[in-house]
């Protein structure tokens, strides 16, 4: 009779936001990678690479993957903890507030407001609103887990505490800056410090909004897939502190061969190699947890999903470590190889994970039977190929683009002008659209077929009871 | 080494000692199955 209180109705709605923003951010996505080969697609001063890029990273990072964090989370608390919500009206007001600020964040951008940090573009108002919604979103998470049934928490609850703190803390220590005027701030931090502080950010959100939340999507949805538990509940719980004790110190892996102190570099690729060690035993607990299980994979399309998505994670969490070593980095950093291994982690490890918790969520928060299976696989099969086109083309472009830059005539100077290297791309830039938009078809399947489930989907008798939200 | 770096270092030395201290309770013989209820009551929440 719990289960009547359980609130869905704000899981169905950040449901619905998130592919939204997440639908934004890829067509913004092919959008910017036609403006690279087709420089006349830029239109100024609103509709230019330039503001439409971060209005991609932010709508895929904050819209689609923060709002598939708030969907999945709010209900796998609940679930866990037995019990519902916290606050239902506080849930409601982070809706909101979340579509707000994600608003107010493409329309600052698009008119040219920016801080100029990588994936902390937004100016200051914006977050004094992005600190306010997620102050909102802990407390519910917080206080909902504190009255929780079963005293051992389980490993998702972990990560979901870790991700809420670890935002936190990563983005008020960044945001610090004097304010100017209404649109305008500077950094508290000078030069290399401030570079160094960017980066120890930039990492960590990676680590505390691109890893923590889907391994507690990955730890939740497998289990409940499958109907096997996990192979070792101790096995995660070391590799999550292992994974936080870690993270912290990589983020200079970014700023190699720069006037960062070489310690400080030393350390950080030291510590990025050693962070294999719990991102692989969170891989490992994956695929064991699959033993006796492997047939799933050939009759159960969310398996396949979120198999799929944890060898991605394993893949993205081998090559980062390599790229973390100094002679590596000299190679690649600056060059196309960098988006590719982005591509990978977002198109293949969180969005395919995104993608199995949608599937997953929808017949209990609905009450109705997916509505096409075939169609899901047919999204596997795009959004696979498509992420597999656009990394693997890019991988190539920036091997061929390290190469030219560091080629040298036997006099010392350089055998290929900057140009020539350009031109060189462009075969992998239109291979690179080619992909976004296989992957764009997938995303267009995947909201067809959930527009369907909710539209004409047959009910499921059995979990009527429990999908009777409210808010 | 300035101060600051032996800070730096200090603090890392410290959580690492955390950590080890947090995988000796984690795999403990005493709380062997105390340490894997979680995995199975999960997954009898609905
Ligand atoms: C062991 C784990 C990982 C390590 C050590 C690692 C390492 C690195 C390194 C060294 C770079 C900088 C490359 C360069 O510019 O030269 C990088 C870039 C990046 N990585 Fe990873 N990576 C890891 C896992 C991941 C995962 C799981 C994701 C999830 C999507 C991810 C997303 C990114 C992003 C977004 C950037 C680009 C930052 C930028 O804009 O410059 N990484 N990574």
């Amino acid at each position: 009779m719990e289960n009547r209180a359980y609130n869905y109705a704000i899981v169905r709605s950040f449901v619905t936001w998130s592919v939204i923003w997440g639908l934004v951010a890829v067509l913004v996505g092919v959008i910017v990678s036609l403006q690279m080969v087709e420089p006349d697609l830029n239109f100024p001063p609103y509709l230019t690479f330039g503001r439409l890029r971060p209005i991609h990273t932010n709508a895929g990072i904050y819209g689609w993957g923060v709002g598939v964090i708030f969907a999945t989370f709010l209900y796998i608390v609940q679930r866990l903890c037995k019990t519902p919500l916290w606050s239902d009206k506080l849930a409601k007001f982070q809706l909101w507030f979340f579509n707000a600020t994600i608003i107010a964040s493409a329309v600052t951008l698009l008119l040219g407001y920016t801080t100029s940090k990588e994936y902390h573009e937004m100016e200051w108002p914006i977050d004094v609103m992005i600190v306010i919604l997620w102050v909102a979103f802990a407390i519910n998470i917080v206080m909902t887990i504190l009255k929780r049934k079963d005293e051992q928490m389980y490993i998702s609850l972990w990560y979901m505490l870790a991700a809420i703190i670890g935002v936190a803390i990563l983005f008020t220590v960044n945001a610090a800056a004097v304010p100017a005027s209404l649109f305008k701030s500077y950094s508290a931090y000078a030069g290399t410090n401030d570079a160094n502080v960017e980066w120890w950010f930039g990492h960590n959100a990676v680590a505390m909004a691109l890893t923590a939340p889907p391994l507690a999507m990955f730890y939740y949805f497998l289990p409940k897939t499958t109907g096997v538990p996990i192979y070792s509940h101790r096995l995660s719980i070391t590799a999550f502190w292992s994974l936080i004790f870690m993270y912290l110190w990589t983020g200079a892996h970014h700023l190699l061969w720069t006037p960062v102190p070489d310690w400080i570099q030393t350390l950080a690729m030291g510590f990025s190699v050693m962070l294999i060690a719990p991102s692989w035993g969170s891989v490992f607990n994956g695929y064991l947890s699959m033993n006796g299980q492997w047939h799933q994979m050939r009759e159960n399309y969310l398996v396949k999903y979120l198999i799929l998505g944890i060898t991605f994670y394993g893949l993205q969490t081998l090559q980062g470590p390599m790229q973390a070593i100094r002679t590596f980095s000299a190679f690649i950093h600056y060059t196309d190889w960098v988006p590719a291994h982005i591509h990978m982690g977002t198109m293949g490890w969180v969005s395919m994970i995104s993608f199995a918790s949608i599937y997953f969520l929808i017949p209990r928060i609905y009450g109705r039977e997916v509505y096409s299976i075939p169609l899901a696989n047919l999204q596997f099969w795009l959004i696979l190929v498509g992420q597999l086109i656009w990394s693997i083309s890019l991988w190539i472009a920036g091997v061929l683009q390290a190469g030219m830059w560091n080629a040298m005539n036997p006099d010392g100077s350089l055998t290929y002008t900057f140009m020539e290297t350009m031109v060189e791309m462009y075969p992998y830039w239109w291979a690179r659209v080619f992909g976004g938009l296989i992957y764009m078809a997938g995303l267009v399947v995947f909201i067809y077929n959930l527009y369907m489930t909710v539209s004409k989907g047959k009910p499921l008798a059995t979990q009527t009871a429990s999908v009777e939200g409210r808010a | 080494m300035d101060l600051g770096s032996l800070l730096y270092l200090g603090v890392t030395f410290g959580l690492f000692v955390i950590f080890v201290l947090i995988v000796m309770r984690t795999y403990s013989r005493k709380r062997k199955d105390e340490g894997e209820i979680a995995k199975y009551r999960m997954l009898d929440d609905d």
